[in-house]
């Protein structure tokens, strides 16, 4: 019984480990890009840029704000060709214009939109494959949580970044267990998981008292 | 437990070359896993914490005691370049520390605003050079507050580079989240090699491995070539 025991959870480590070991990568190699605010270029990064008239506008327009505004100007953005995540929209009452960034992981788009003639300036910019694993990191983030999200690739991704922190969690957990089985290794292994404790707590202590 | 990768009865020099690596290969697996266990539970819960804002249970800002104080404060002296001098000059005396950001552009010179931030406290400090006079507005939140700023703070941003590391603690931090990234990605490499060496796990662990692989690449790469 507890050897099955011990081949079941062997097992779930193991393949469990294999499926969340790209997006460990992800976040394990993002983590230089995000503490050094450093993004190699990888592959060349290139900015397009085009004019779109004719755009479709919710009637309501002025009269909406949040999530309710994104979701009114989603019909525009389709109509625009541009798909993606919808960030904070500004709007230029003097100028009577609508910024509205769109990120996809590796591209932002900003779409402006002057409302009197309908026609929409779109910039694309192409930022490659170390800005998107940055931005797969951070997404979706702490802030503003009425908004994000916006994107039904973004939320499914929201669904992935979870799913990998549960993984991690029951995996370190199962590790704790498959190494505890090994008496061999039981002395070695305590005295290194009290030294990362005490590097650990020292350091969070240290930094916040 | 038996290993899988246990030695047979005098191998030739290059099977046993193999055999060591793969002892150690194991051995190093666990003992960085060990040793960063709370690092790696504190990224984990927290990164969780970070994605739904909404779970009322590690709300910490809302739940933060604040104090609010006037203090005088000594002439800042001419040797005293830029505003990083002058703000370590006004730190000094209120006797706090941490890391500085930027949040406004100073548009009069006797009018000094900044932010100090470390895991738990927030500082707000307003400063007349003139009156030589600080409003200090002193946040502190509670141990979720701690850990989530423990997951993101780095003194740097990727959109703003005008911060930049001014506190050592920062740094020490900023460097152990690298290392803990570094562990992981060991991690990850050392159990591929582990799960290779396994030659009846190799098909079933493949077809998990891709499927991971394939639903990571999509949001890395394939969102942009289908958008």
């Amino acid at each position: 019984m507890r050897r099955r025991f011990y081949q079941v959870i062997r097992d779930l480590h193991l393949y469990l480990g294999l499926f969340s070991s790209p997006f460990v990568l992800v976040f394990g190699i993002s983590v230089f890009f995000l503490v050094h605010a450093w993004l190699p270029k990888i592959g060349s990064e290139t900015s397009t840029m085009r004019v779109v008239s004719g755009l479709p506008l919710p009637a309501n327009l002025q009269g909406l704000s949040g999530r309710p505004l994104i979701d009114a100007l989603k019909a525009t953005l389709d109509k625009a060709d541009v798909r993606g995540e919808v960030g904070f929209i500004r709007y230029t009452v003097q100028e009577e214009k609508l910024t509205i960034p769109v990120t996809i992981p590796g591209r932002e788009t900003v779409v402006t939109i002057n409302i009197a003639s309908r026609e929409a300036t779109i910039v694309t910019r192409e930022t490659g494959l170390a800005a998107a694993m940055a931005t797969l990191h951070r997404s979706p983030g702490e802030h503003a949580p009425a908004i994000r999200m916006n994107w039904f690739y973004m939320e499914a991704w929201r669904w992935v970044a979870d799913t990998t922190a549960y993984l991690i969690l029951f995996i370190s957990v199962s590790g704790i267990y498959l190494w505890y089985v090994l008496r061999a290794e039981r002395r070695v292994g305590l005295v290194l998981l009290c030294a990362g404790a005490l590097s650990f707590f020292g350091l969070a202590y240290a930094l916040s008292h | 437990m038996p290993s899988a990768t246990e030695p047979t009865a005098n191998p030739p020099a290059a099977s046993r070359l193999r055999v060591r690596l793969e002892r150690w290969n194991r051995k190093l697996h666990y003992y960085a896993g060990l040793f960063l266990l709370f690092f790696l539970w504190l990224f984990a819960v927290t990164g969780l914490v970070l994605n739904h804002p909404t779970w009322s249970f590690s709300e910490s800002w809302s739940k933060r005691t604040e104090t609010n104080s006037e203090r005088a404060i000594t002439a800042l002296g001419p040797e005293l370049q830029g505003d990083l001098a002058q703000a370590r000059e006004i730190m000094r005396q209120l006797g706090i520390v941490g890391d500085i950001l930027w949040t406004t552009t100073r548009t009069n010179a006797d009018q000094f605003v900044f932010q100090v931030r470390r895991p738990g406290h927030y500082y707000f400090i307003k400063a007349d050079l003139a009156l030589n006079r600080v409003t200090l507005r002193h946040s502190e939140v509670n141990l979720w507050g701690v850990m989530k700023v423990l997951h993101v703070f780095s003194g740097v941003q990727l959109d703003d580079p005008r911060q930049s590391r001014d506190w050592v603690l920062t740094t020490v931090w900023a460097y152990s989240m690298d290392a803990v990234a570094a562990g992981l990605i060991f991690m990850v490499l050392s159990s591929l090699y582990m799960w290779w060496e396994l030659p009846q796990k190799r098909l079933l662990g493949a077809v998990i491995l891709g499927l991971g692989s394939l639903i990571c690449g999509l949001f890395c790469i394939g969102l942009r070539w289908f958008f």
